[in-house]
């Protein structure tokens, strides 16, 4: 009974501060929305409008061009692009290698993190997430001229271990820009990781410890699986941001003809809106990039909740 | 767990679209060129090219009723050509722009450029010009733009090198690629030039001075031949000169590019008059004085060439004082005062007669190890006639550039233009343009 009165007493209270949150939260959200509208979804609208027009010019096309609805054309113009599908299929082989490489690096990282003492994790944790501190394209030049062969302290010292390696041809090249993937985020999932690990409430540890379990088996058998949400949270994360990337291989191209002006999707829309002078077809590449993030996001979430049900 | 993804969702799609935003606003229609007998006003001056801001210096001391404000603007290569358009649609671009040649006529096509007809004094200025540079700036009968530079392209070579290999200057294609056979005999490392996948505009001008003709009209239709016969001669012939290591294929203005010139790996440079500086800059270092000189481009046989970038003046749609701007322009490209102002920057050539000898003055061309200007005039008078750039000129460079992507993975220069022609007519047509092949 009387369990039973404080829970609808509850209730009833949460109700009433629901009744008055509303309108204060909703005041508290208006600057949010407000720009949310403007910054994000007035772009995404413009873009699919502009995605279902052309530019269409007639004879020599010296004169003015005229609007037209085309429907999905320039999506399927996008999909015919030889360049564009090669740069999907790049962008696939690229997650395979990156998303391993990086997600399991930072889980490594941060249980080996978990598992030091006290003062030296400080230490580590600030060199592990200094790369993250250098600004995306700052590290890309770098790493650029890290590659190029004839100037490169790492390619020579290298040849002088008999290590011949031109790490800007074509077959080196997409590995290359996984590593400076791989050297700028390992760090700030590691924190985040890291963090999740914390979170972990030492009785469990304790206990596994008592039932004779060492510092791996823990790490494997609890520690893991209580961090699967956060690294569902890096994985969703990983996934949209790999889909748009466009800095390194940008930079790298300069040094490289083995990265094109239309390497990646990204690139390629960059390309199409800014060197060709095509916004509709940059417009329609663009909904496309964003609808792979959208059903790569979705299936993400979706499996991890199911991973945490289970 | 619905809400988030969906916020994930809208996430990556804002993200990958906001690149877009920005090119939003639609044209806004400028002011219909009035001619004004004598134009006043304030005009803003967007260029990429060195010692600008001092031209514009000296235009603003010379007269009192136009004031120009100039702004340096990132290269084509860096995004400028990015930047000027999307600022010239928008409505805020400058009033006098800086274009190269080959992207000229894009800007004529999308109305972003207004015809200078009506606004200069033809006669001191249109009239006086030679036949290929204006073909370079007129389009439909109207003039669009008035050049600045006309660069013949030229090779580069260390003579230090070519003693050693025991050769001439080639002056056959013949002859250079025995040079390269020589060199590599005596430094087996070394290259004569470098090919460079990213400056298709080179690629462009050897095919030009073979005679090709990339773009050309018929009637109401475009004419693409980017893989044309004598396309396909020049692209035979470097592909053989890269299969025997003659020419080393690299980035230009890579680091990689630069060392390889400081250590004397590659010893030539195609390039054209603008290329001195860029020369000296990167093996003054190396102890290099005295030994590069500049050489007309080998030939096929029969005296030919081409031209190989330069860029020209030109009053944008967005300009509200094009009568100013125009004036402006008349100074850039026809006054001795603009050589003067830019002072020691480059090895100029310009297009306008009497200008070049200022610009030679101007220059100080003592690294070099002949005179320069000699050879520039020379190369100059041997363009071969009839070259015309496309409507959109940057299809065809990304595309080519593209496909010179895979060179190191055994594609061909062959390939590479079938590739840039195939997608060039393909562009055009989606763009409605009529095309024949």
């Amino acid at each position: 009974m009387a369990t039973q009165a404080l829970t609808t007493t509850v209730r009833r209270q949460g109700r009433a501060l629901a009744g008055t949150g509303g309108r204060t939260a909703a005041l508290f959200l208006v600057p949010f929305f407000a720009v949310f509208a403007i910054a994000m979804i007035a772009p995404v609208i413009y873009s699919l409008v502009l995605s279902f027009h052309s530019q269409q010019k007639s004879g020599l096309g010296f004169g003015e061009a005229k609007t037209v609805f085309v429907g999905l054309e320039n999506y399927v113009q996008v999909f015919q692009s030889e360049t564009f599908v090669e740069g999907i299929a790049r962008l696939g082989l690229y997650c395979l290698i990156y998303i391993p490489c990086m997600v399991g690096g930072a889980v490594v990282f941060a249980l080996l993190l978990d598992a030091t003492v006290a003062k030296a994790r400080k230490l580590f944790q600030l060199l592990v997430f200094l790369p993250h501190a250098v600004p995306g394209v700052i590290a890309a030049l770098i790493w650029a001229y890290l590659y190029t062969p004839g100037i490169s302290p790492l390619v020579q010292a290298l040849q002088g271990g008999g290590i011949q390696i031109n790490f800007l041809d074509a077959h080196m090249v997409l590995p290359s820009i996984v590593n400076i993937g791989v050297w700028e985020w390992t760090g700030y999932n590691v924190i985040i990781l890291f963090t999740a690990l914390q979170a972990v409430p030492r009785e469990i540890l304790e206990a596994a410890r008592v039932d004779g379990a060492g510092e791996i088996r823990a790490a494997i058998s609890i520690k893991f699986p209580l961090i699967l949400p956060a690294l569902s949270v890096i994985m969703l994360f990983t996934i949209i941001g790999t889909l748009q990337l466009f800095t390194e291989p940008s930079i790298i191209s300069k040094a490289t003809a083995s990265v094109t002006s239309t390497w990646v999707p990204n690139l390629w829309a960059y390309d199409a809106a800014f060197i060709r002078h095509n916004l509709n077809q940059a417009a329609a590449a663009s909904i496309i990039i964003a609808g792979l993030a959208a059903v790569l996001s979705l299936a993400v979430t979706r499996l991890s909740s199911r991973m945490n049900k289970s | 767990m619905k809400r988030r993804h969906l916020f994930a969702g809208v996430a990556g799609l804002a993200a990958s679209t906001l690149l877009l935003a920005a090119c939003g606003t639609g044209p806004t229609p400028a002011a219909a060129p009035t001619p004004t007998e004598d134009p006043s006003g304030s005009i803003t001056f967007w260029s990429s090219l060195a010692g600008m801001d001092k031209v514009a210096e000296a235009f603003n001391a010379s007269q009192d009723k136009i004031k120009v404000s100039f702004e340096t603007i990132p290269n084509g290569a860096n995004g400028g050509y990015a930047k000027l358009s999307t600022a010239i649609t928008a409505g805020n671009g400058p009033d006098v722009a800086t274009i190269e040649y080959p992207q000229l006529p894009q800007f004529v096509s999308n109305s972003q450029v207004v015809p200078l007809d009506g606004l200069i004094n033809k006669a001191e200025t249109v009239d006086k010009l030679t036949d290929e540079t204006k073909a370079l700036v007129q389009f439909g009968e109207k003039t669009y733009a008035l050049p600045y530079d006309a660069a013949p392209m030229l090779m580069w070579y260390r003579q230090d090198m070519l003693a050693k290999a025991g050769v001439e200057i080639p002056k056959t294609w013949d002859e250079f690629e025995q040079a390269g056979k020589k060199l590599k005999a005596v430094a087996p490392d070394s290259y004569l030039a470098s090919f460079n996948p990213n400056e298709v505009a080179a690629s462009a001008g050897l095919a030009w001075q073979a005679g090709a003709k990339w773009f050309g009209t018929e009637g109401d239709s475009w004419k693409v031949g980017v893989n044309d016969e004598a396309t396909q001669k020049v692209a035979s012939y470097w592909q053989k000169l890269i299969d025997q290591k003659i020419v080393k294929v690299s980035q230009a203005y890579s680091d990689e590019w630069s060392l390889d010139l400081a250590n004397s790996n590659v010893v030539g440079v195609l390039g054209a008059n603008w290329s001195a500086t860029g020369i000296q800059k990167r093996t003054e270092a190396s102890g290099q004085k005295g030994q590069w000189i500049a050489a007309e481009l080998p030939t096929w046989g029969n005296e030919s060439g081409a031209f190989y970038g330069g860029s020209s003046f030109n009053v944008t749609k967005s300009s509200k004082n094009p009568a100013a701007a125009a004036k402006f322009v008349e100074f850039l490209t026809t006054s001795q005062e603009a050589i003067k102002a830019r002072g020691n920057t480059g090895s100029a050539f310009l297009a306008f007669p009497g200008l070049t000898p200022v610009a030679q003055k101007a220059y100080d061309a003592s690294y070099f190890g002949n005179d320069i200007y000699e050879v520039f005039n020379q190369a100059y008078g041997t363009i071969t006639p009839g070259w015309q750039w496309g409507p959109n000129w940057d299809i065809t460079n990304t595309a080519l550039k593209d496909a010179y992507g895979k060179l190191t993975t055994g594609g061909t220069i062959h390939d590479a233009v079938d590739t840039a022609q195939d997608a060039t007519v393909a562009s055009l047509k989606q763009a409605g343009l009529s095309v024949k092949e």
